[in-house]
C-alpha cells in the first residue's frame, strides 16, 4: 500500500523579475530551493517525480535539502554545479535552455533568480544552513471585494528563527483553490473571478498558507431587517452573511424546529402527542427546555453511539462480535454519563488489554499496523490526512515523513490481535534513512524513544494547547447539526482548506475546551443559535447559498433514522434477525446486521471511514426498492400496521389523513391537504379505499418532506 | 398471482395497456433510438487500480530484466503491433483496436488519477467532475427507457454525476453476473401490484411535495422525482427488464466471454448497450498490483491458469467478436483503461507501484481507426517517446468519438459554466475520419 498515497503534484509558475543588487552568499535552503520550487524543477512530473527525470531527482517541492544537495553538487560528476566555471554549471545552462532542456525554458538569463543561482555557485555553493524558515505571513490574509474583475495584491513575509524577516513574495508559489474563481500573476496580484468566498494557496519551502477572497454575492446588501443573534455563533455567522449581502430565511415554524431537533439530537420522530404539547408550551425558553429533555432521553445514547460507530469503524468485519459488543457498549456508556471528550479520547489512546473485554481496546484493534494506527488517530481526533506523508512531506500541508513515522513508531510497541499488550520492542522504519523513525509528537518534538510514548501522545492530543482536537470534535457535532461543516471534508483539516468560518471554529472549540470538552454543552450552544434555527425556504438572493447559513440545508435522513421513521409512520418494526423484536436501527452495534433497506440506503460499512454523505439516497436501486421491494410495501400491506388498525377502527379518511401527517411529517394537514386528499381518496367500497389509503401512505413515506430533515 | 381486482401488471402489459400509460409502440422503438441518431454508445472497462502497460499492450523486451519482466511480446494480426503473450484469443483483433502507448498523466493516487483518466478534469477541491458516462447521460436527453447510464457490476467513485443531476449517476445493478440465478433487484414487484395502482403513487407522490410547500422545488426534490421518473420508465418496460436478463444467452455465447464476473460483465454491458443504453461501464477493481505482479496477471493464484490478463484476454475479445458479428461495433466505443500504469522497475514485493508518466490505454469500435498503435514510451517505459497524450486529450478524443461537442458548456447547481473538456487536443489519429466527424 506504499504506493497508494504517492502524492503527485504540480506547481507551475514562471520565473520573470528583474535583477536587484547582489548580496552576501545566497543561503541554499531558504534562498537558493525557492527558486528552484517557485520555477517548477521540483513538481511531481518533473524532476520532482520518486525517480526524478533526465537524470535529476530532486526532492518534492524541496522537502528534502540534503538530497537536493547530493543531487546538484556529488551527483554526475559535479557538472551540475561548476565551480571553476560558474556560468557552465549545468543548473543554469538547462533551465535557461542553453543547452537542450526537456522542461523547457524556465528561467530568464541574468533575471534575479538566475543571479541568485550563480551567486551561489560563485560563492562556493555553501550548504550550510544560515537560517531556517519559521512562518508564512499573508498580507492581507483576507480580502474583501466590491465586485468580480477587481484587483488587489498578496505580499508573502517569511519569518526566519533568526528573528529576521524577509519578503518572499516573488518566490512564493501561488495556487488558487478554484481557478476559475480567482487567478494570480508570480507576483502575487489576485483577480477575483467569481461572486462569494474563495481560496488562494501560498507555498513557499515547507509552509503553506491560504488567503481569502471575498465579493458579495448580491450586490445589494439585503434590505430585510438584520439576521436573529442568540449566542457568540450567530455573531460570526452573520457577519460573513453581512459581507456576502446574503439575506437570513427567518426563523423556522414551531413544528419544523421540533422535528429537526429531534432528528438531530435523538435520530427520532417526535410523536404528535410531543408535537402538541410543544406548540401548546408558552414558556419563552420553550425550545431550550425542549433540548435539555431530548439531551436526557435514552434515543440520544443509541443515536450518538451509532455516529461514534461509523466513526471508530466498530464492525465485527475486524473486531468480531466480542470486541463490537465491548467497544460499543462502552461507548454507551460514555455517551449516557457525557464522559468529557478528552477523557474518552485518552482512554482510547491508552487502553490495553483484551478487546472481547475492555471496550475502548478496540480503538486499536481497528488499524493492523503502527502506521494505519497512525492514520486512524489522526483522522478521528485530529481531523488530518496524514497518509500523503508516508512517502514524502504533505505537499499541501505542514506534515512532514517525520511526524508520519514518528507518530507510526509511538505504536510500534504494541502487540496487535485479539488482544492489544506493550511489548519489549518494537521499531517503524523510517524510508528516508532506513533506520528506525523516532517517536514524535507530529508537528511538535521528538520524544525519548525508550519505553512508552503513548502518555505523552493522549497528554499532548488532548492538551490545552492542540490546535486540532477541540476544533475537529466541534467541527464534526457541527456538521451533524447543520448539514455541512464549517471544515469540509471533516477530516481534512490543513491550512490551505480553510474553515468557511475560522473565527467561529476557533471560538466553538475555545468554548468546547473551557467547558471541559462537554459534548451536550456544544450540542446545547449550537441548537440555541439562531442559525441552527433558521427555516430551510429561502428568500429572493440567498438560494443558492449552500455554506453560510443563510437558511437550514435540506439534508436525507441517515440511513438508521430513516429505516426507523418507516418503521413509526407504518407501526410495523423494522426486523433485524437475531435481535430482539423492538430493537431500532439506530441501536444497532454493528454495521454488519443483514438489512437490504440500510445498505440500499447507503449505511457506511465501517471498513474505511465514511463521510456523512450517504451515497444511496436518491439512488436508483432505492428508488426501485421503495417501488418494488418489501421494506415498505411489506410494512403497508400488514394488517397489524397502523394503517390497518385504523381502517378496523373505522375511522374517517380524514382521521387517517390527518393521522398520518402528524406522523410522517409533524404537522397538521392544511385545509387545502385535506380537501384535496377528500378528493383523491374518495372509494366505491371498502376494499377501492383500503388500497387508495395504501397508496396515499405509500406516498407519504417517499415524499422529500418525510425523507428529510429539513 | 393476479388479483382479483383486476389484470396484474404483467397481463395489463400484454393485453395492450402500453397506451393507457402513454407508452405506445414508439416508446417500444425508442429502445433502439440511439441506433437513429447515430450517436455511438460507449462500453468503458474500467480496470480499476493502474493495470501494469509493460506486462499487457507496451512490453520492452530489450530493457533490463528487472524492467521487462518474465512476459514476452507476441505477434497480432496486424504486422507491428506485439502485446504480451497472453492475450492469445485478442491477438487476432488487433485489426480492431488503437493501443496509445502514450498516456501521460502526473497524478499517481488511485483518487486522483481515477478522476483525471475518467473525467478529464484533475481534481478540484472545490467542483466535482462528472465522469464519461454521466455526461454521456447527461446529453442523450429524451426518456429512454433503459438508465442512460449503467455500471456493471459497481462503480467506482470517480465514475459518479459530479455536479451533474443525481439523475446521470450511474444506475449500479450490483451482484455477480457470472453467479447462476444472478438478477437485478427490484425489477419486479413480488406482489404483482397492478400498474394503475403503481401510477396512482406516483401521482399522490408528487401531489404531498407539490401541495405541502414545505421542500423548495429544486435539489433535492428534481433529483428526487429524476429517479422515480426512471425507476418506473424500467418497470413499466419488459423489453427493458429483458435486457438485465443474461439467461436468455446462448450457454456457448456466454463461455466464449468466460465464466468469470468480468467476461460476464462484459456481456450484459453488450446486452444493454444493444437495447439502447448509450453508456456501460464495467469495472474491475482488481489491478492495483503491488505484490507478486506476474502470478497475479498470469496465474491468479499459484499454479493457476486465470489471471488477469487471460480473463481480459477472453472479455475483451468475446467482446468486440460478438459487438462485430451483430453489426454493432461500428456504433459502440469501446474503451479499455484504468488510472496509471506501472513503475517499470520492480519493487520489493515482486510488484510494481503507480505510474503515472507513461502507460497504455485500448479503443475500439465506434468510429476509432483500428489496427495501429499511436504514439510511445521510451526504452523503459518511464515517459513518452513520441506524441505524449495527456487524459485531457483523451476526454477530447472520446467525446467527439461519442458526438459531444468538448467544448459545450454545463452549468453548476449554482449556475457556473463548465466545458465538458477544458484545453486539450483530439488525438487525430484514433479516428477513422481524422476527426471531420
Amino acid at each position: 500500500m506504499l504506493g497508494r498515497y504517492i502524492l503527485l503534484l504540480t506547481f507551475a509558475a514562471g520565473i520573470n523579475g528583474p535583477a536587484v543588487a547582489r548580496v552576501a552568499a545566497p543561503d541554499f535552503e531558504t534562498q537558493v530551493l525557492p527558486v528552484l520550487t517557485r520555477a517548477g524543477c521540483n513538481t511531481g512530473a518533473c524532476h520532482g517525480a520518486a525517480i526524478g527525470r533526465g537524470g535529476l531527482r530532486l526532492s518534492l517541492l524541496g522537502y528534502d535539502p540534503q538530497l537536493d544537495a547530493e543531487s546538484l553538487l556529488h551527483e554526475l560528476r559535479g557538472r551540475r554545479i561548476n565551480l571553476a566555471r560558474p556560468e557552465k554549471s549545468l543548473l543554469l545552462t538547462k533551465p535557461t535552455r542553453q543547452l537542450p532542456h526537456e522542461g523547457g525554458h524556465r528561467l530568464g538569463k541574468d533575471t534575479e533568480a538566475y543571479n541568485l543561482l550563480l551567486d551561489w555557485i560563485k560563492a562556493g555553493a555553501p550548504l550550510e544552513a544560515r537560517r531556517t524558515l519559521q512562518a508564512l505571513e499573508m498580507t492581507p490574509s483576507a480580502q474583501t471585494l466590491s465586485d468580480v474583475n477587481r484587483k488587489f495584491q498578496v505580499q508573502v513575509t517569511a519569518r526566519f528563527a533568526d528573528g529576521s524577516r524577509e519578503d518572499v513574495t516573488r518566490w512564493a508559489v501561488f495556487t488558487p483553490a478554484d481557478p476559475a474563481a480567482l487567478r494570480c500573476s508570480p507576483t502575487g496580484e489576485v483577480t477575483v473571478l467569481r461572486r462569494g468566498q474563495s481560496v488562494l494557496m501560498v507555498r513557499f519551502l515547507g509552509e503553506v498558507g491560504c488567503v481569502t477572497a471575498l465579493v458579495p454575492v448580491n450586490e445589494a446588501k439585503p434590505t430585510a431587517n438584520a439576521p436573529a443573534r442568540h449566542n457568540f455563533i450567530d455573531e460570526h455567522i452573520n457577519r460573513t452573511l453581512d459581507q456576502l449581502h446574503l439575506p437570513a430565511s427567518p426563523r423556522a415554524a414551531d413544528e419544523v424546529l421540533v422535528r429537526r431537533v429531534y432528528l438531530d439530537l435523538i435520530g427520532t420522530l417526535p410523536t404528535p402527542e410531543e408535537v402538541a404539547a410543544y406548540r401548546a408550551d408558552r414558556a419563552a425558553d420553550k425550545f431550550a427546555q425542549l433540548v435539555e429533555r431530548l439531551l436526557a432521553r435514552p434515543e440520544f445514547v443509541d443515536h450518538w453511539a451509532y455516529q461514534w460507530g461509523d466513526l471508530l469503524r466498530i464492525t465485527s468485519n475486524r473486531l468480531q462480535t466480542q470486541g463490537v459488543a465491548a467497544f460499543h457498549g462502552w461507548i454507551r456508556e460514555q455517551v449516557k454519563d457525557n464522559t468529557p471528550l478528552d477523557r474518552m479520547a485518552k482512554e482510547m489512546v491508552l487502553a490495553l488489554g483484551d478487546g472481547h473485554r475492555v471496550g475502548p481496546v478496540n480503538f486499536s484493534r481497528i488499524a493492523g499496523d503502527p502506521r494505519s494506527h497512525a492514520e486512524h488517530l489522526s483522522q478521528v481526533w485530529l481531523g488530518v490526512r496524514l497518509q500523503c506523508a508516508n512517502c514524502h512531506n504533505h505537499p499541501l500541508d505542514r506534515w512532514t515523513q517525520d511526524d508520519y513515522h514518528g507518530l507510526a513508531a509511538i505504536f510500534a510497541k504494541l502487540s496487535r490481535g485479539q488482544s492489544i499488550q506493550l511489548q519489549e520492542r518494537g521499531e517503524v522504519i523510517h524510508p528516508k534513512s532506513g533506520q528506525n523513525a523516532l517517536p514524535r509528537l507530529p508537528g511538535e518534538r521528538f520524544l525519548n524513544a525508550d519505553g512508552d510514548q503513548r502518555q505523552a501522545l493522549a497528554d499532548w492530543l488532548t492538551g490545552a494547547k492542540n490546535p486540532f482536537f477541540a476544533r475537529t470534535a466541534v467541527n464534526r457535532l457541527w456538521r451533524a447539526l447543520l448539514g455541512r461543516g464549517l471544515v469540509e471534508p471533516v477530516d481534512d483539516h490543513r491550512s490551505t482548506n480553510p474553515a468557511t468560518h475560522p473565527e467561529l471554529l476557533d471560538a466553538l472549540a475555545k468554548d468546547f475546551a473551557e467547558h471541559g470538552f462537554d459534548v451536550r454543552h456544544t450540542l446545547r450552544v449550537i441548537t440555541a443559535s439562531a442559525a441552527y434555527q433558521r427555516s430551510s425556504l429561502s428568500l429572493p438572493g440567498n438560494r443558492t447559498d449552500d455554506r453560510f447559513y443563510a437558511k437550514a440545508l435540506v439534508r436525507a435522513l441517515p440511513p438508521v433514522v430513516m429505516v426507523d421513521a418507516v418503521s413509526r409512520v407504518t407501526g410495523v418494526a423494522e426486523k433485524f434477525s437475531g435481535l430482539p423484536d423492538a430493537t431500532t436501527a439506530i441501536a444497532l452495534t454493528d454495521s454488519r446486521v443483514p438489512s437490504v433497506a440500510l445498505d440500499l440506503l447507503g449505511r457506511c460499512d465501517r471498513n474505511q471511514g465514511c463521510g456523512a454523505e450517504n451515497s444511496g439516497a436518491g439512488s436508483l436501486p432505492l428508488t426501485l426498492h421503495k417501488i418494488n421491494g418489501s421494506w415498505l410495501n411489506d410494512k403497508l400491506a400488514d394488517p397489524r400496521g397502523r394503517l390497518h388498525q385504523l381502517l378496523h377502527e373505522k375511522q374517517s379518511d380524514e382521521v387517517i389523513v390527518a393521522q398520518f401527517y402528524r406522523l410522517a411529517l409533524s404537522r397538521q394537514p392544511s385545509a387545502t391537504e385535506l380537501a384535496h386528499w377528500k378528493g383523491k381518496l374518495s372509494a366505491r367500497d371498502e376494499t377501492e379505499r383500503k388500497k387508495l389509503l395504501e397508496d396515499f401512505c405509500w406516498a407519504l413515506l417517499n415524499a422529500t418532506e418525510f425523507c428529510c430533515n429539513h | 398471482m393476479p388479483r382479483c381486482d383486476g389484470v396484474t401488471r404483467r397481463e395489463f402489459l400484454r393485453v395492450g395497456g402500453l397506451s393507457a400509460l402513454g407508452l405506445g409502440l414508439s416508446d417500444a422503438l425508442r429502445l433502439r433510438a440511439n441506433e437513429k441518431a447515430k450517436l455511438p454508445n460507449c462500453i468503458l472497462l474500467w480496470l480499476d487500480g493502474g493495470p501494469s502497460h509493460l506486462d499487457t499492450f507496451d512490453l520492452k523486451p530489450d530493457a533490463p530484466a528487472e524492467v521487462r519482466g518474465p512476459f514476452k511480446p507476441m505477434q497480432t494480426k496486424v504486422p507491428g503491433i506485439d502485446i504480451c503473450e497472453y492475450f492469445p484469443r485478442l491477438a487476432p483483433h488487433t485489426d480492431k483496436t488503437c493501443i496509445v502507448r502514450s498516456l501521460t498523466s502526473e497524478l499517481g493516487e488511485h483518487n486522483f488519477g481515477s478522476t483525471y483518466l475518467l473525467t478529464g478534469y484533475k481534481p478540484s477541491p472545490v467542483i466535482q467532475y462528472p465522469s464519461y458516462g454521466a455526461v454521456v447521460a447527461h446529453t442523450r436527453g429524451g426518456k429512454p427507457l433503459l438508465p442512460p447510464y449503467i455500471a456493471v457490476p459497481t462503480p467506482s467513485v470517480q465514475e459518479g454525476n459530479g455536479y451533474l443531476p443525481v439523475a446521470n449517476r450511474p444506475f449500479a445493478v450490483t451482484g455477480d453476473p457470472s453467479k447462476p440465478g444472478f438478477q437485478v433487484r427490484d425489477l419486479e414487484a413480488p406482489g404483482e401490484l397492478p400498474v394503475h395502482r403503481l401510477e396512482r403513487r406516483r401521482e399522490f407522490l408528487a401531489d404531498i411535495d407539490r401541495i405541502g410547500k414545505q421542500i423548495e422545488e429544486n435539489g433535492v426534490r428534481q433529483d428526487r422525482d429524476a429517479q422515480f421518473e426512471q425507476a418506473y420508465r424500467l418497470v413499466f418496460s419488459p423489453a427493458a427488464k429483458k435486457a438485465f436478463d443474461l439467461s436468455a444467452e446462448k450457454p456457448e455465447l456466454r463461455q466464449r466471454y468466460g465464466m468469470q464476473k468480468l467476461g460476464q460483465s462484459c456481456l450484459l454491458a453488450r446486452r444493454l448497450v444493444e437495447a439502447g443504453c448509450p453508456f456501460v461501464t464495467v469495472t474491475d477493481p482488481t489491478w492495483d498490483t503491488h505484490q507478486q505482479i506476474f502470478r497475479t496477471l498470469k496465474e491468479g493464484y499459484v499454479g493457476g491458469s486465470n489471471g488477469k490478463i487471460p480473463q481480459l484476454d477472453t472479455a475483451l475479445s468475446a467482446l468486440l467478436e460478438d459487438l462485430d458479428q451483430r453489426g454493432l461495433l461500428q456504433e459502440t466505443l469501446v474503451l479499455v483503461m484504468g488510472e496509471f500504469g506501472r513503475t517499470p522497475k520492480l519493487n520489493t514485493a515482486g510488484g510494481r507501484d503507480h505510474w503515472p508518466r507513461a502507460f497504455s490505454i485500448l479503443l475500439a469500435g465506434g468510429g476509432v481507426r483500428g489496427g495501429q498503435v499511436v504514439g510511445k514510451s521510451d526504452a523503459r517505459g518511464e515517459s513518452p517517446a513520441d506524441h505524449a497524450v495527456s487524459p485531457t486529450d483523451l476526454a477530447r478524443t472520446v467525446y467527439t468519438l461519442l458526438g459531444i461537442d468538448p467544448d459545450r458548456e454545463f452549468h453548476t447547481s449554482d449556475g457556473r459554466p463548465i466545458q465538458v473538456v477544458s484545453g486539450g487536443n483530439v488525438i487525430q489519429e484514433c479516428l477513422q475520419n481524422g476527426g471531420k466527424s
